[in-house]
């Protein structure tokens, strides 16, 4: 058994009068990836939000690294800077280049020094192949390129788990290929991952465990073989049939 | 008779009117970002002050506020005795508020994606803030800012009033001295013109061009 990095305990989240998550118990271990499938409106989103540290729970627990996240005096920027996180929304910062993206958080965060985080940031951008493209501002590189750019950024901070919010939703299906080699890339070095995403080629070849959510619930969690295969409730074999077939 | 000489005893009023526009800014500059963030993140419940400063700054012409201060309270601020620093004080505390709007016009148009970006590298908000939000921001404000100085150097011509040796001054004074009433205000307008396009345009352009540059919307 592994250490277990990131952890949820009856996590619970409401907008307003709207349960988005009703009670999901979770953990992810070192050099594990995850990757979470579901219908839009389960709630995927928001969970790997709540894990990121990026909005409270309205109920619940998360553990980093077996520490009570909202309950023990945690500096929560201190953890956030160890959780990458990758939006699926365009998010490099539109005024720097891609060295600029990805040095910014080594230097301002982690205050390094200048020729350090570039060093830093140089590695990240060579992990995701962008080297030659250090210089260039995100509006001129193409979507899969920024989405690159994203990873390094998140990778440039040495986290200790790397969320995915379904980072090639927006993508055209050769732009998904080269992020999703790239993301294949890391999960095979041992990055820590959690990730949402429908590409089930990616879930199928490095996924340690498939989680498939539906209404703010984990209802069918299991490896891959086992649960793209067979799944068990009805609403899973439904929804990846629909996925599958494309029907 | 409105003669060449007129016209170069004319141009002596720009100086002054170049002098207060751009303090003014400069002034406005200084108040407008503290302003604009105090508002945004509301420090120690502070927000409401900026709120006051922004309402009370609409509500009163700017002549009113230059009057109040050189004759009204030169007693209390010695500063205010000076007629040209108290028409640039009054247009700066205006320009304050005013380009505190256009700040928080900006910071909201570089959008919360960018914030949350930064808060998951584990920034703080203030580092977010300065680092992510403000120069992009900065770039979005520039033809609002371009505006803005336009609009400080047409309300320059108030502090005449007060008896500042600034343009339309001058071309009062060449009125009375010619007896020729339309050649010195029209010099003058056109002199204003001169004065305010190159500036204005120039902000309006590189702020579009940057927004290009950057994918900015």
């Amino acid at each position: 058994m592994g250490e277990v990095v990131l952890a949820c305990e009856g996590l619970k989240k409401r907008y307003g009068d709207l349960w988005v998550l009703k009670g999901i118990d979770f953990e992810i271990e070192r050099g594990q990836t995850k990757v979470i499938i579901g219908p839009s409106g389960s709630g995927k989103s928001t969970f790997l939000r709540l894990m990121g540290l990026l909005e409270p729970p309205t109920e619940g627990k998360i553990y980093f690294e077996g520490k009570d996240v909202y309950n023990s005096g945690l500096d929560l920027n201190m953890l956030r800077a160890k959780i990458g996180f990758v939006f699926q929304e365009p998010s490099l910062f539109r005024h720097l280049t891609a060295l600029g993206n990805v040095k910014l958080g080594p230097k301002v965060v982690l205050k390094m020094k200048d020729d350090e985080a570039e060093r830093k940031a140089m590695e990240a951008l060579k992990t995701v192949k962008l080297e030659e493209w250090a210089h260039h501002y995100p509006a001129q590189l193409s979507g899969g390129q920024q989405q690159r750019v994203g990873i390094a950024r998140a990778l440039a901070m040495d986290p200790d788990i790397i969320l995915f919010d379904e980072p090639t939703a927006s993508l055209d299906i050769e732009l998904t290929w080269e992020v999703i080699d790239v993301m294949k890339d890391l999960a095979r070095r041992g990055v820590t991952m959690l990730v949402v995403t429908h590409e089930l080629g990616f879930a199928k070849e490095v996924a340690d465990e498939i989680l498939f959510m539906d209404d703010g619930r984990i209802i069918e969690s299991g490896p891959p073989e086992e649960l793209l295969k067979n799944p068990k409730t009805p609403r899973a074999r439904e929804f990846l049939r629909r996925l599958i077939g494309g029907v | 008779m409105f003669t060449l000489e007129n016209f170069l005893f004319l141009l002596q009023g720009v100086p002054n009117t170049l002098a207060i526009s751009f303090l003014s800014f400069a002034l406005g500059f200084a108040l407008g970002i503290p302003t604009a963030i105090v508002k945004q993140f509301s420090p120690y419940g502070l927000g409401y002050v900026a709120d006051a400063y922004i309402s009370v700054m609409r509500g009163i012409p700017v002549l009113v506020i230059m009057l109040l201060f050189h004759f009204g309270m030169a007693g209390i601020i010695p500063l205010f005795k000076s007629a040209f620093l108290s028409a640039t004080f009054a247009l700066g505390l205006r320009s304050g508020a005013f380009q505190s709007q256009i700040f928080r016009g900006a910071i909201n148009a570089v959008g919360r994606q960018q914030m949350m970006a930064a808060t998951s590298l584990g920034m703080s908000r203030w580092q977010a803030f300065r680092h992510v939000i403000l120069p992009q921001a900065f770039i979005v404000a520039l033809p609002g800012l371009g505006s803005e100085i336009a609009l400080l150097i047409k309300d320059s011509s108030y502090a005449f009033v007060l008896g500042v040796l600034e343009l339309t001054k001058y071309s009062d004074i060449v009125r009375k001295a010619t007896r020729s009433f339309l050649y010195p205000y029209l010099i003058a307008a056109i002199l204003y013109i001169i004065i305010t396009f190159p500036v204005a345009n120039y902000l309006d352009r590189l702020g579009s061009r940057l927004k290009t540059k950057y994918g900015l919307r």
